[in-house]
C-alpha cells in the first residue's frame, strides 16, 4: 500500500490546520475543582475460565468488580493460542448481561406452534418444570428411540453429560448442531486416515492453500488461526506464502497473498488437477506415499487421466490451466505445505470427496503428521466414568431430519440448540418442529427454537457454569480448560450440567446409577473427571491443563485404518466432475452461497450489540447482511448498490439489501449468514435476512450433512 | 520524557476487529443502534476501515485499523477553542470532558475522523460501570479526562487516550520499583487484544524499544502525511 493511497481516505472531513503548534493544556487542568467520586473498586477479581462463543473454546480471564464482569482477556497461560482470543470472546459480556435472557422456566399456555404463533409464556417453578419433563421421559422411557436430543454448542463436559444421558436412558439419536457444517469435511478426512481429530499445524507451515477455508473468519481453531497468520507472516524469516480459492474475496483472501475465484463447487475437481500435475510431473513425496499410503494406483489411474488434467478442469472450474501449473508446483515445492478444504468446498452433496480429495493433497506432498503439516490432535487424559451399556449415541444431521419429518419423534430436547435458523429450507423446518408433540427448550435466551417448546429451561450463559473444554484439533498436543463460574447465575438460571444431574436422579435407576460416583454435582463432576492433570487448586488458578509436546511422524500408530496406512479412495471421485444444483439454469441463473462474517457468534443468537454495530468488516456496515454481487452481474440485472432487491429460488424468497462490489465471482451472490432473527432479543431481530430461508435440502451421499451452496436464485429489485 | 507511538503492521493484521471491541470494554465506550449508525453518531475510539480498489478479479481491499493517531502537531487542539484538547508531555493527545463545550471543531479538524460526540443520554444506565481501572488510585486532582468511568458525559467529543490510565499506573508501579515495561508488559487495550500481534505499543525515542527497531528494520507510513500533523501511529505495509 503507498501513502497515496490514504489520501482519499477521509476526503469528506474539512481539515482546518492553521498553525502546527500545540500550547500545552495541562497546568491549566490541574486547577480545576475535584470531582466527586463515591464509587470505586470494592472488591476485584481475575478469574480464569473459557470462551463459549465458537468451538474453539479459548482460555480467557475474567475481570470481576463489585460483582460484575467488565472485561474479557486471553489467558497467557494457555499455549494453544499463545494466550490470545478472537473479537468474538469481548462480547462474553454481552451474552452474559444479554437483556432477553429467561428470567425463569416457562410453560407454554398457546397449544399451537410456529412461527407466527404466540407461545403464551407462563412462568412456572423449577420443580414444576422438571418434574414434567421427568414424567415425560418416564412415560417414553419403553420407546427410547422417540426421544431426540439435540446439541448446540454447549461445553465439553455437557457434551459428555448428555451423551450419557442419552446413552442411560436408551436413546441414540443424539445429533449435533456442530456437524451441521463440518461433518463432510471430517467424512472426506476420515476416509484417508480413519481418524476425526485431524487439523492443521499453521505455526510451521510455508505454503496454504486454502480451498474454499476462510482461514481468519470461520474457519476453526480461529483464535489459533489468528495467532498463527501473524506468526507465519513476520515473526521468522521465511514469511508463509498464502493462496485462497474461494468464489468470494473473503477477509482471508483478502489478507493472503493471491485470490483464485473458483466456480461455486469444483474446489474438490480443483484439487484433483492440482494432484494430476503433481504426480504427471514426478513432485509427490515417493518416499512417504511408497511406504504409508495404499490404493495409491487406482487413485493415480483416475487422477492422471484427461477429466482431471488443468486442460480439462479449467473450463468447469473458471480456472486457468497455467494458474492451476503453477499452484500445483508452488505447493509440491514449498514444504511443507497445507491443503485445508474449507466449509466452502465440503458443503455439497459430493461433500466429502471434495475434503478427500483436498486431503490427499497433503499426503502427495508428504505432508502428514510433519511439523507444517496435518496433525493429530491429542485429548487430555480425563479420567474414564463408569462404562454403561446401550448403543453409542450419535446420528447424522440427514437421520435427524428425516425422524423429524416423518413424525418418529415423540420429545425433542434442545440444549443451546437454535436449529431452525441454522438449516436449510427453513419453511419446512417450521412445519416439521411444529409437529413436535413435547419439545424441552434448554438454552439462556429465548431464541427462535423456543417458539416450539412447550416448556423452557433457562441455562445458564457460560460465564457462569463449572466445565471442563478441550481444543479442537489446531495444535497437536493436549489442552484442556477450566470453565467457572465469575459471577452467580443471573435470572434464576441453571447450569446444562446441573439440571442433566437433577433430572437424572428422578428418573429410573439405569439412568440415576450412571450417574452417580462422577462427582454428583457440575463442580464436582469437573474435578473427577479432570483429577490426574494437576492438583484441584492448581487447575482453579492457571485455569489450563497442557499435555506432553507433540510428537511428530508417529507413521506406525496415527492411521486407524483397515491397512494401517493412509488409503486414496478413488472409488467416487468422478463424481466431482458433476456439480448439481437445486432449481433450473434458465430460471435461476444465479449460484446462492453463504459465510460467516468473524462476528458472527456461534452461539446460535446474535443479540450481542458490539459484534452487530461492526458485522460487516470488508463492507463498513454493522446491524446488516447484503445480497453481494459483482458490478458485472449487477449492470446485468440492472441492480444498483443499495437497492433493495429479492431474492428467489425454489424454495422461497428474502428481501434485501444489494450490495454491488468487486469481490466476487459473476453469476454468483453471496449473504452473510447470522442474522435475520425475528425473536431472539431486541439487538437481533429484524437485522438482516436468513439465507437458509431459501436454500434447498440436499445431503451429501456420505456424512448425511446438508449442503448450503448448491441452490440457484434469480434476484430482481423489489 | 517517553514518546508513546504505535507500529501497526499490515501484513499481520487480519481485520478481526478485537482491536474495536477490546477497546469498548476496556474504555465502556457505548455501543450504537442501527438507527445511530446510520445517522453517524456512533462512538468509536478504534475502527477498522476498508478500502477497496480495481475491479474484479484483480480487486484488492485494505483493512486498516484506526486509532487515534496522536499527532506531534494535533490540529484538534490547535482549534479547540475551550482548550479542551491538550497534549500530554509524553505526546498523547488528551480530551477533557469537563472542559470540553461539544462544538465540534476538533472533529472537523481531525483528518482522520478519530474523534466521536457522544450524543447519549446521561440516563443510559445500561452503560454505566461503576469502577475504577485496576489500582490506579485515581483521583481528578491528577487527573483530568475520560476516567473514572461513571463520569463518560453526554454532549462532548470522545476519542482514544492511548490506554493512557494503563500507561500512568505502570509507571507508578516502576516507580515503587516493580520490574515491568511499557510497550511490553503494559500496553494499550488494542495492542493486548490483537490475536495476530499486529500491533507493537512503545517509546518512539527509545532506540530499544521494539516500535524503534520495527521501523528501522522495515518500510513504513503514516496516513496524511501531506497535513503535516506527524502522525505517533505508524503503519508497515504488506
Amino acid at each position: 500500500m503507498s501513502r497515496r493511497t490514504f489520501l482519499g481516505i477521509s476526503a469528506g472531513v474539512a481539515a482546518a490546520i492553521t498553525a502546527g503548534y500545540v500550547i500545552k493544556r495541562s497546568e491549566i487542568n490541574l486547577l480545576l475543582e475535584p470531582q466527586e467520586s463515591n464509587e470505586g473498586v470494592l472488591t476485584e477479581k481475575w478469574v480464569a475460565t473459557s470462551c463459549l462463543n465458537c468451538p474453539t473454546r479459548c482460555a480467557i480471564k475474567v475481570r470481576v468488580v463489585n460483582g460484575k464482569a467488565v472485561r474479557i482477556v486471553g489467558n497467557t497461560k494457555s499455549t494453544y493460542s499463545d494466550g490470545k482470543t478472537c473479537p468474538r470472546s469481548h462480547i462474553g459480556l454481552q451474552v452474559l448481561y444479554d437483556p432477553d435472557r429467561i428470567t425463569s422456566p416457562l410453560k407454554r399456555t398457546n397449544q399451537q406452534k410456529g412461527r407466527d404463533e404466540d407461545p403464551g409464556w407462563e412462568p412456572v417453578g423449577w420443580d414444576e418444570a422438571l418434574s414434567e419433563i421427568k414424567e415425560e421421559l418416564e412415560r417414553r422411557a419403553s420407546t427410547p428411540e422417540k426421544v431426540l436430543l439435540i446439541q448446540g454448542l454447549t461445553t465439553s463436559s455437557d457434551e459428555d453429560l448428555i451423551r450419557r444421558l442419552a446413552k442411560a436412558y436408551g436413546t441414540a439419536n443424539l445429533v449435533s448442531e456442530d456437524a451441521l457444517e463440518t461433518e463432510a469435511d471430517r467424512e472426506g478426512k476420515r476416509m484417508a486416515d480413519g481418524r476425526n481429530n485431524s487439523g492443521y499445524d499453521l505455526e510451521s507451515t510455508k505454503y496454504i492453500l486454502a480451498f474454499g477455508a476462510n482461514i481468519v473468519e470461520s474457519e476453526r481453531p480461529l483464535a489459533r488461526n489468528l495467532r498463527m497468520w501473524g506468526k507465519i507472516r513476520r515473526e521468522r524469516p521465511n514469511r508463509a506464502k498464502i493462496v485462497v480459492i474461494d468464489p468470494r474475496y473473503s477477509l482471508t483472501a483478502a489478507k493472503a497473498d493471491e485470490w483464485i475465484p473458483i466456480n461455486p463447487g469444483t474446489e474438490g475437481l480443483l484439487a484433483m488437477a492440482i494432484a494430476n500435475v503433481i504426480i504427471s510431473e514426478g513432485l509427490y513425496d515417493a518416499d512417504f506415499v511408497d511406504n504409508w499410503t495404499s490404493r495409491f494406483d487406482n487413485y493415480r489411474n483416475l487422477v492422471l487421466s484427461n477429466d482431471f488434467s488443468p486442460e480439462g478442469v479449467a473450463e468447469i472450474t473458471g480456472v486457468s490451466a497455467d494458474a492451476i501449473r503453477r499452484i500445483a508446483r508452488e505447493f509440491a515445492r514449498s514444504k511443507p505445505a497445507i491443503a485445508w478444504g474449507g466449509i466452502g468446498a465440503t458443503n455439497w452433496p459430493h461433500g466429502t470427496y471434495a475434503s478427500h480429495a483436498i486431503y490427499c493433497l497433503n499426503a502427495l506432498v508428504g505432508s502428514i503428521d510433519v511439523p507444517g503439516g496435518v496433525v493429530y490432535q491429542e485429548s487430555p487424559p480425563y479420567r474414564d466414568m463408569p462404562a454403561i451399556t446401550g448403543n453409542e449415541p450419535g446420528i447424522s444431521f440427514h437421520q435427524a431430519a428425516d425422524l423429524i419429518w416423518n413424525n418418529n419423534v415423540e420429545m425433542v430436547m434442545g440444549f443451546n440448540s437454535n436449529l431452525v435458523m441454522s438449516v436449510p429450507d427453513t419453511s419446512r423446518w417450521d412445519k416439521a418442529l411444529a409437529n413436535i408433540p413435547y419439545y424441552v427448550h434448554i438454552a439462556p435466551s429465548l431464541t427462535e427454537m423456543a417458539n416450539y417448546a412447550d416448556i423452557v429451561l433457562p441455562a445458564c450463559a457460560y460465564l457462569e457454569e463449572w466445565a471442563y473444554e478441550s481444543s479442537p484439533p489446531g495444535s497437536g498436543f493436549a489442552e484442556a480448560k477450566i470453565k467457572q463460574p465469575v459471577v452467580e447465575p443471573l435470572q434464576d438460571s441453571r447450569p446444562i450440567a446441573q439440571i442433566i444431574f437433577t433430572l437424572a436422579g428422578q428418573l429410573g435407576s439405569t439412568v440415576k446409577n450412571a450417574f452417580e460416583d462422577i462427582g454428583d454435582t457440575p463442580e464436582g463432576f469437573v474435578e473427577h473427571r479432570t483429577e490426574g492433570f494437576v492438583s484441584w487448586d492448581t487447575f482453579e488458578a492457571d485455569g489450563v491443563w497442557k499435555g506432553q509436546d507433540y510428537q511428530y511422524r508417529k507413521y506406525n500408530q496415527i492411521f486407524h485404518t483397515s491397512s494401517k496406512k493412509f488409503e486414496f479412495h478413488s472409488a467416487n471421485l468422478d463424481k466431482l466432475l458433476n456439480v448439481e444444483f437445486l432449481g433450473d439454469n434458465s430460471e435461476y441463473s444465479l449460484k446462492l452461497i453463504t459465510y460467516h462474517p468473524v462476528l458472527d457468534i456461534m452461539n446460535g443468537n446474535q443479540n450481542y450489540p458490539w459484534a452487530q454495530e461492526i458485522f460487516l468488516v470488508m463492507h463498513g456496515f454493522g446491524w446488516a447482511n447484503f445480497v453481494e454481487m459483482n458490478s458485472q452481474t449487477a449492470y446485468k440485472l440492472g441492480i444498483k448498490d443499495g437497492a433493495i432487491v429479492r431474492v428467489e429460488s425454489e424454495f422461497g424468497q428474502i428481501k434485501a439489501r444489494a450490495r454491488v462490489f468487486e469481490g466476487i465471482l459473476p453469476g454468483v451472490v453471496a449473504i452473510a449468514s447470522g442474522q435475520g432473527h425475528y425473536s431472539s432479543g431486541r439487538w437481533a431481530n429484524g437485522i438482516g435476512v436468513n439465507p437458509n430461508e431459501i436454500i434447498g435440502v440436499d445431503y451429501d451421499d456420505e456424512s448425511g450433512q446438508p449442503s448450503f451452496f448448491n441452490t440457484r436464485v434469480r434476484v430482481y429489485k423489489a | 520524557m517517553a514518546r508513546w507511538g504505535m507500529v501497526i503492521d499490515l501484513d499481520k493484521c487480519i481485520g478481526c476487529q478485537a482491536c474495536t471491541v477490546a477497546c469498548k470494554s476496556e474504555n465502556n465506550v457505548p455501543h450504537g443502534s442501527p438507527k445511530e449508525q446510520q445517522r453517524m453518531q456512533e462512538i468509536y475510539w478504534n475502527k477498522v476501515i476498508a478500502v477497496s480498489r480495481g475491479e474484479y478479479p484483480t480487486a484488492s481491499i485494505e483493512i486498516i485499523p484506526m486509532p487515534c493517531m496522536h499527532c506531534e502537531h494535533p490540529p484538534c487542539v490547535t482549534v479547540c477553542p475551550a482548550k479542551a484538547t491538550y497534549k500530554r508531555d509524553d505526546g498523547i493527545v488528551m480530551q477533557n470532558f469537563r472542559r470540553c463545550i461539544g462544538c465540534k471543531y476538533c472533529m472537523v479538524a481531525c483528518p482522520y475522523g478519530s474523534r466521536s460526540f457522544n450524543y447519549k443520554e446521561q440516563e443510559g444506565k445500561e452503560y454505566h460501570r461503576p469502577d475504577l481501572p485496576p489500582d490506579l488510585g485515581l483521583d481528578s486532582k491528577t487527573h483530568i479526562g475520560p476516567w473514572p468511568f461513571p463520569h463518560r458525559t453526554h454532549g462532548v467529543v470522545e476519542k482514544c487516550t492511548f490506554c493512557f490510565h494503563r500507561i500512568d499506573e505502570a509507571k507508578k508501579r516502576i516507580e515503587a520499583g516493580e520490574d515491568i515495561k511499557i510497550g511490553i508488559d503494559v500496553v494499550p487495550a488494542c495492542v493486548e487484544a490483537c490475536p495476530s500481534g499486529a500491533r507493537v505499543f512503545g517509546d518512539l525515542d527509545d532506540p530499544e524499544s521494539t516500535v524503534s527497531k520495527l521501523l528501522t528494520s522495515r518500510d513504513w507510513f503514516k496516513l496524511r502525511e501531506d497535513m503535516g500533523t506527524e502522525p505517533k501511529v505508524f503503519y508497515l505495509p504488506r
